[in-house]
């Protein structure tokens, strides 16, 4: 196979684009694609102040890397679940990252705010992927408000927004169907959220990832139980090699055809926000999900040792 | 004879009459798009022919979550 700009051996095969690209091609394919997904849903401009979710997995490296190469304004904000040996790992990596390419970061650590994720284990009956999630999410709202930031990007790519959707579509999830996509806007207290990366499969992904030396393994949370969408993403793996471009379509077509529905049908009955009564943050209720976990956790641990 | 070390988990296989990636990727039994491929640091495509002596990378691609 021949690289599709220059003839020269390709390096990657890419099926749902019928084209194959060198090592020097891949990486513009790459950018080409960000940059449209920013023009085309219009997520920021050079003038914005970006924020970047980093995990430390390959995703959201690839996509602070990318920004910044492009010429954006962005900083990391690393969150620190306090859980032994993983969290080190992590952060480790996205210090190192960030040392690497000059890359402003800053870090959260859950520990210091005081509830590590082990606590919440070990002292919440929910599950503590959900739990941890909503705690992430928090902070990184949080931190982009209060940080004067114009915008959240997060390194969701294409197999995470299918297999999000999927997993939504079979439950018929009304109100998650009417505001999934890559651009969340900017509502009271809540900063905008998008993600650049929503046009890229997890294979172009990796493929820039190991060219530009972010290594891309890297460990599962020791506390996911590793179900989380992966039969889902296994089912669009074949579904994607049957008819190359499948994802996108399902994707795109929802976007234009299934959202603005669901929208429609969700207005009548949206909650109003105003501010938590401990923190500040935006919520239905009068103490925000996220601080009652947080004092549910204190109760829990004072019963403990008392 | 081509070696196949395995990423994530970091397991050794080796293969005899494989001829190209893409037989590699089928013994697997992993679709093109499922895994990245390397030899001597490189990325190889499907299509590429591999020779006696060929020590491979395959990475699977699906992070969790
Ligand atoms: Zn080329
Ligand atoms: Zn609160």
């Amino acid at each position: 196979m021949k690289c599709i700009r220059c003839k020269a051996p390709a390096h990657v095969a890419l099926p749902s684009h019928h084209s194959g690209f060198c090592k020097d091609c891949y990486p513009l394919f790459f950018t080409k694609q960000v940059e449209t997904a920013i023009r085309r849903e219009k997520m920021f401009t050079f003038d914005d102040r970006v924020l970047v979710a980093l995990s430390g997995g390959k995703d959201s490296l690839a996509l602070m890397l990318e920004l910044h190469l492009q010429g954006y304004d962005v900083t990391g904000l690393h969150i620190d679940l306090g859980i032994p040996d993983s969290s080190e790992k992590a952060r480790k990596k996205v210090e190192n990252f960030c040392d690497l390419h000059g890359l402003t970061l800053e870090v959260f650590e859950m520990a210091k705010w005081g509830l590590p994720i082990p606590d919440v284990k070990a002292h919440v009956k929910r599950p503590v992927c959900a739990v941890c999630g909503k705690m992430k999410r928090h902070h990184f709202n949080r931190i982009a408000v209060e940080g004067g930031f114009d915008v959240l990007a997060t390194g969701h790519n294409l197999d995470d927004e299918v297999a999000r959707l999927f997993a939504n579509t079979l439950r018929w999830d009304t109100a998650y169907l009417s505001d999934q996509g890559p651009v969340l806007p900017a509502a009271e207290g809540f900063v905008r959220k998008v993600k650049p990366l929503f046009r890229l499969s997890e294979f172009e992904t990796a493929n820039y990832a190991f060219m530009k030396g972010i290594e891309i393994h890297s460990d599962p949370c020791p506390y996911a139980s590793g179900a989380s969408f992966t039969g889902h993403k296994e089912l669009w793996g074949e579904l994607e090699h049957r008819s190359p471009g499948q994802k996108f379509q399902f994707y795109q077509s929802f976007l234009k055809t299934g959202k603005p529905a669901f929208a429609a049908m969700e207005k009548e009955t949206g909650a109003t926000l105003a501010p938590c009564a401990e923190c500040g943050s935006p919520t239905s209720a009068e103490t925000c999900s996220v601080c009652r976990i947080k004092a549910a956790v204190r109760e829990s641990k004072a019963k403990d040792a008392g | 004879m081509i070696t196949v070390k395995l990423e994530p988990d970091g397991k050794v296989i080796e293969m005899s009459d494989t001829r190209s990636v893409h037989a590699v990727l089928n013994k697997l039994q992993l679709r093109s798009t499922m895994a990245i491929v390397v030899r001597d640091g490189e990325l190889l495509t499907p299509d590429r022919m591999l020779k006696n002596g060929d020590a491979l990378m395959v990475r699977k691609v699906t992070s969790a979550g």
